[in-house]
């Protein structure tokens, strides 16, 4: 029975400590992650009153848990979709803090093999499942492997909605299924005939972005295309921040913003915004 | 007092079991409560337009578990009638040591010795897109499953008395026969409810599953072909649960999958809990 109390008492400990005075939960997005969490260390040293936790889950996680008072900051790597607007109306509104592009990525047997660009309707129809093999395309003659994400993912949305025509478009075509940034891009890379979709920080030697477009209107991402917004799927990362003006929460979003903000989101490997 | 305890642990435990089915059921309710039940066998899961089918899942883990069964079940016995009646005593603890090593790996280890490994076998021996299959799930779990059935199958054939032995060689038996007629039968509950247990592990195992399974939300075509990407319960749920936000119907079909798993684990309890009445 003493157990039994002891952790009670230890729950109840651990509650009490949570509500300590100056705490900023922040979770979501695994994309905008990096971003907050290496602010957060910068931070907690000028700041070392006030605690900092920051936590993935996903873009729907982030809108969620600020939603039911869970964390205090949301990160999403996509916009609020209706529901999502009327659960916070009046209560938090979303802040971008980046940019990032979703990149077209393809097996380096498939890049050499010539395909280095294709149009965004060539895209659709492929993860339609109305082209299968890459021979149909001018590259080797292969099957495709295309790889779609788990349907929730920011990543996904922002592709589907841009490709598909929809955010929760269906992709008939697809032949698996992955998760994380990390998950995709191990498939991609184990495969020579794979397809798939990737942040643009996820592009190495074995995994190669396309160029989209239409001849030699193509365009890659690079930071000049994904600023200028010539390249076609990018999107905006963004924080989710309370309205009702916490000082500590606000000089946290206020050095997000900051010069030091930015040269972090350049570090991380994404596209600062411009100065406010 | 010391009674007063054991009463007070088992009734935890008791009250735990309950908790668990409480809140799955209480946790599923929105979808229940929208749907029936009708949605279990549905052939649809696309959560975004309130679809919720669990049959692609329900067939994928039924393939999976069967055929991790159907791999590991005869080497297993075979492994354990030859660590029991064959070899050396020295050999034999040494392969017991090495198969205790093996239940002991964990699974992830499992799943990326499957993603490495297994996935290139299969895709260049079935000419295959990706590996990632049913096929290639079961194997893993096969691998997963063989330690301990093979350790549970070879203590209850030692376990055959002498006596027995004794019996069947007067007869005139020799040893094929002995094994097939006496050992094998009287060994069998015991082995039946290694199989049993080891179900229940194939069936709940996640993280390897995950990995190698190819979590696609289909059909296999036809319902036979184990060369396709699936999904299995415990993928599913493993994937979308961190997605899934607190309250929706989305989270309350996930917890429901859940439900279909606990109830599985059940069902195969009372399965095994029978088995053993039999024996007494």
């Amino acid at each position: 029975m003493r157990g039994v109390w002891f952790l009670i008492g230890l729950v109840w400990a651990s509650l009490g400590g949570a509500q300590a005075s100056e705490q900023i939960r922040v979770s979501g997005s695994t994309t905008v992650l990096p971003i907050v969490a290496e602010a957060a260390k910068q931070y907690r040293i000028a700041h070392p009153e006030v605690r900092l936790t920051v936590s993935g889950g996903g873009s729907g996680v982030g809108a969620s848990s600020v939603a039911q008072g869970m964390s205090e900051i949301g990160m999403l790597s996509r916009d609020l979709t209706e529901r999502e607007k009327q659960r916070l109306h009046g209560k938090a509104a979303l802040l971008p803090v980046a940019r990032d592009a979703v990149a077209i990525a393809v097996s380096k047997a498939v890049y050499e093999g010539g395909v280095t660009q294709l149009s965004l309707a060539q895209i659709a129809a492929i993860y339609r499942g109305e082209i299968k093999n890459w021979r149909e395309l001018g590259g080797p003659d292969a099957r495709i492997l295309v790889i779609d994400k788990e349907a929730s993912r920011g990543t996904r949305h922002v592709f589907a909605k841009v490709v598909l025509g929809s955010e929760k478009a269906r992709a008939p075509g697809a032949s698996i299924i992955t998760g994380s940034n990390n998950e995709e891009q191990a498939a991609i890379a184990n495969s020579d005939q794979a397809i798939g979709m990737l942040s643009t920080g996820w592009l190495n030697d074995q995994v190669r972005a396309l160029a989209i477009g239409e001849g030699s209107a193509a365009v890659l991402p690079t930071a000049e295309t994904i600023a200028s917004g010539a390249y076609p799927i990018s999107r905006d990362l963004n924080i989710l921040v309370p309205s009702d003006g916490q000082p500590h929460i606000d000089a946290f979003v206020e050095f997000l913003q900051s010069d030091a903000g930015r040269q972090i989101v350049t570090q991380v490997g994404y596209l600062p915004l411009e100065a406010p | 007092m010391l009674r007063a305890w054991l009463y007070a642990s088992t009734l935890t435990a008791l009250l735990a079991v309950l908790a668990v089915f409480g809140f799955l059921l209480h946790a599923s309710w929105p979808l229940l409560a929208e749907q029936g039940v009708a949605f279990v066998a549905e052939p649809e899961w696309f959560p975004y337009e309130d679809l919720f089918g669990l049959l692609p899942v329900l067939i994928g883990s039924g393939w999976v578990v069967l055929l991790a069964l159907l791999i590991a079940l005869p080497c297993a016995v075979a492994a354990a009638v030859l660590n029991a009646e064959l070899l050396p005593p020295r050999m034999r603890a040494g392969l017991r040591f090495v198969m205790a090593l093996m239940a002991s790996v964990p699974s992830v280890v499992y799943g990326l010795i499957g993603l490495w490994l297994l996935l290139p076998l299969l895709e260049s021996q079935f000419d295959l897109l990706t590996g990632r299959s049913l096929l290639a799930a079961g194997g893993l779990l096969a691998l997963m499953i063989l330690p301990t059935l093979m350790l549970l199958s070879e203590e209850a054939i030692a376990k055959v008395s002498a006596e027995q032995r004794d019996a069947a060689l007067a007869l005139g038996f020799d040893w094929t026969r002995m094994l097939s007629r006496v050992l094998l039968p009287q060994a069998w509950p015991g082995i039946r409810l290694a199989l049993l247990l080891s179900l229940g592990r194939a069936m709940g195992e996640t993280v390897a599953v995950m990995l190698v399974v190819g979590s696609l939300d289909r059909l296999p075509q036809p319902l036979y072909n184990l060369l396709q990407p699936a999904q299995t319960l415990t993928s599913r749920i493993g994937r979308e649960m961190a997605e899934a936000s607190l309250g929706t119907v989305h989270w309350a079909a996930l917890m429901s999958s859940g439900l279909a798993l606990a109830l599985a684990a059940v069902l195969i309890s009372l399965l095994a809990q029978r088995g053993r009445a039999h024996e007494i």
